[in-house]
């Protein structure tokens, strides 16, 4: 399999008024061509940050990251947050141009392949229609949407369905998964939800509490779509482990 | 659409709450003009003082012929548009260039809060010598007043714009011409409306103002002027036109704001 990521040996330290804090220490992790990578850790303990450093938002102190073996971009990356974040006064159509439309990569191919994800993934009867009509799974979705009509080479999921409840969220789970499946993109999954990320992912990545550094990693071999996965008896098992893991004081 | 019998009375009760509320609100008005009418004509007050609506209605009148009522209205209220548009406008413009640089927007700041706080009326006598004594110092006038609070209001609209979209339309690949442009300018299109709205009065107060200040004409001029030679009368017809003028603004922002949402 082809390597999309490598992160070697990264650190990475904060800057505030405070003092300093040590975020991220000697940390590693490749992940391969389509594979669903999930990150769990404690909380505060620099998830996020990871994504950051993938996207080429931060730099990292030390170390070096490769994507696709050149320097991290955020052109190459896919970022999808805890909100939908979509533009209030534009219609769904309009919301998932707005990546190509900042690009300047609004062409006929381009064009084509929205449309056809637009009619794959039922949005094509909800285009004219505005952000506030839609339900929040149906947001969710739409944000997905307008991720991969960038064709990015990596997906970076920010707890992309904590803001929805419960319920949705398990269905916006198997949604999500089925789309990246299917669309055969790699994903790096970023939760506290350790069942969310035995249920989403190929493999599981338990952190330390901060300097952050690769504890664990799980390889997850129960097969199928996420609501499956949680009737699995290894489900449990899997869980359990992990949570031991984390090692979470009150 | 065929509703329930219980649907209808609901919508009913509502309707008939909502035709209760327009006649109480006429009636407020006819209850005030007719026992203002009535008290001047028994001799409750003064008529000469307290003035009363049938004689503001003949001095509105007599104004409409003898002295040009159209040309005080004229001269009033391009001085209150000019304001209104250069302050919302160059005010708008202001806050860009602070939200765009975030160092300005801190160096200013202190200024802000105080020129905010600063009485502008006060500036009236500089105003006067720079601008010179006409239509120039009461449009001056007038932008001074719109102007800082366009300016405070659209900036903290502009700041208040959520960090995650903005990180959002980064990961996207915009530029800060973009986030302006996609984002951050469309995401205050209410702010600007909210704006427009207090600038609506405040515009109005910085022409009657400067008007008080120094003028030839206008409906300021001829409140002045009534209160200089004791005609009540005068003083009161030019205030009802300004209540009138005043209204039809908002309402046209109000029209426009209508217009935005339904987009």
């Amino acid at each position: 399999m082809k390597k999309v990521l490598t992160l070697n040996d990264v650190c990475l330290t904060y800057h505030t008024l405070q003092g300093e804090t040590d975020a991220l220490s000697h940390l590693n992790l490749e992940v391969e061509e389509g594979e669903f990578v999930g990150i769990v850790g404690p909380s505060g303990c620099g998830k996020t940050t990871i994504l950051s450093l993938i996207a080429g938002i931060l730099s990292p102190s030390s170390g070096s990251i490769l994507l696709e073996g050149g320097d991290t971009n955020s052109l190459k990356c896919g970022y999808m947050l805890q909100k939908d974040h979509l533009l209030d006064w534009r219609t769904i159509y309009k919301n998932i141009l707005l990546g190509l439309e900042i690009q300047g990569r609004i062409s006929n191919d381009s064009l084509d392949y929205v449309a056809d994800l637009l009619n794959k993934y039922g949005l094509k009867e909800f285009r004219n229609s505005y952000p506030h009509q839609l339900s929040g799974g149906m947001r969710q979705r739409v944000a997905l949407i307008r991720t991969l009509a960038l064709k990015p080479s990596i997906l970076l999921l920010d707890e992309p369905f904590s803001a929805l409840d419960y319920v949705t969220r398990l269905s916006v789970c198997d949604d999500v998964h089925r789309i990246i499946k299917q669309e055969k993109k790699t994903a790096i999954l970023v939760t506290h939800d350790i069942s969310e990320a035995i249920s989403l992912c190929d493999r599981v990545v338990v952190l330390s509490h901060r300097p952050a550094t690769v504890k664990y990693i799980h390889h997850i071999l129960i097969e199928g779509e996420p609501l499956v996965r949680r009737k699995s008896p290894d489900f449990a098992i899997t869980f359990d482990k992990i949570w031991k893991e984390l090692d979470i004081k009150l | 659409m065929k509703y329930s019998l219980e649907h209808e009375k609901y919508l009913n009760n509502i309707r008939k709450k909502k035709i209760w509320i327009i006649i109480s609100q006429w009636g407020v008005l006819i209850v005030l003009l007719l026992s203002w009418e009535l008290m001047a004509l028994t001799g409750v007050i003064d008529a000469f003082i307290f003035s009363s609506p049938s004689r503001i209605i003949s001095t509105l009148f007599t104004l409409w012929t003898d002295s040009n009522l159209l040309l005080h209205v004229g001269v009033t209220l391009y001085e209150t548009v000019a304001g209104f548009l250069i302050a919302t406008a160059v005010g708008t413009l202001v806050a860009i260039g602070l939200w765009w640089c975030e160092n300005l927007r801190r160096i200013f700041e202190p200024y802000l809060v105080i020129l905010n706080s600063l009485p502008k009326v006060a500036l009236g006598p500089i105003i006067i010598i720079w601008a010179g004594a006409g239509t120039k110092a009461i449009i001056t006038m007038a932008v001074l007043i719109c102007i800082i609070i366009t300016t405070i209001n659209m900036l903290n609209g502009f700041v208040e714009v959520d960090k995650d979209k903005i990180l959002l339309m980064k990961t996207l690949g915009a530029n800060k011409l973009q986030v302006l442009t996609k984002l951050i300018l469309p995401a205050n299109v209410g702010t600007l409306l909210a704006t427009l709205k207090i600038n609506v009065g405040l515009s109005w107060v910085g022409s009657i103002m400067g008007e008080y200040l120094v003028s030839k004409a206008g409906l300021g001029y001829l409140i002045v002027y009534g209160g200089q030679i004791f005609k009540l009368d005068l003083v009161m017809a030019s205030t009802v036109v300004l209540c009138l003028l005043a209204g039809l603004m908002y309402y046209l922002v109000a029209l426009l704001e209508k217009k935005l949402n339904k987009k």
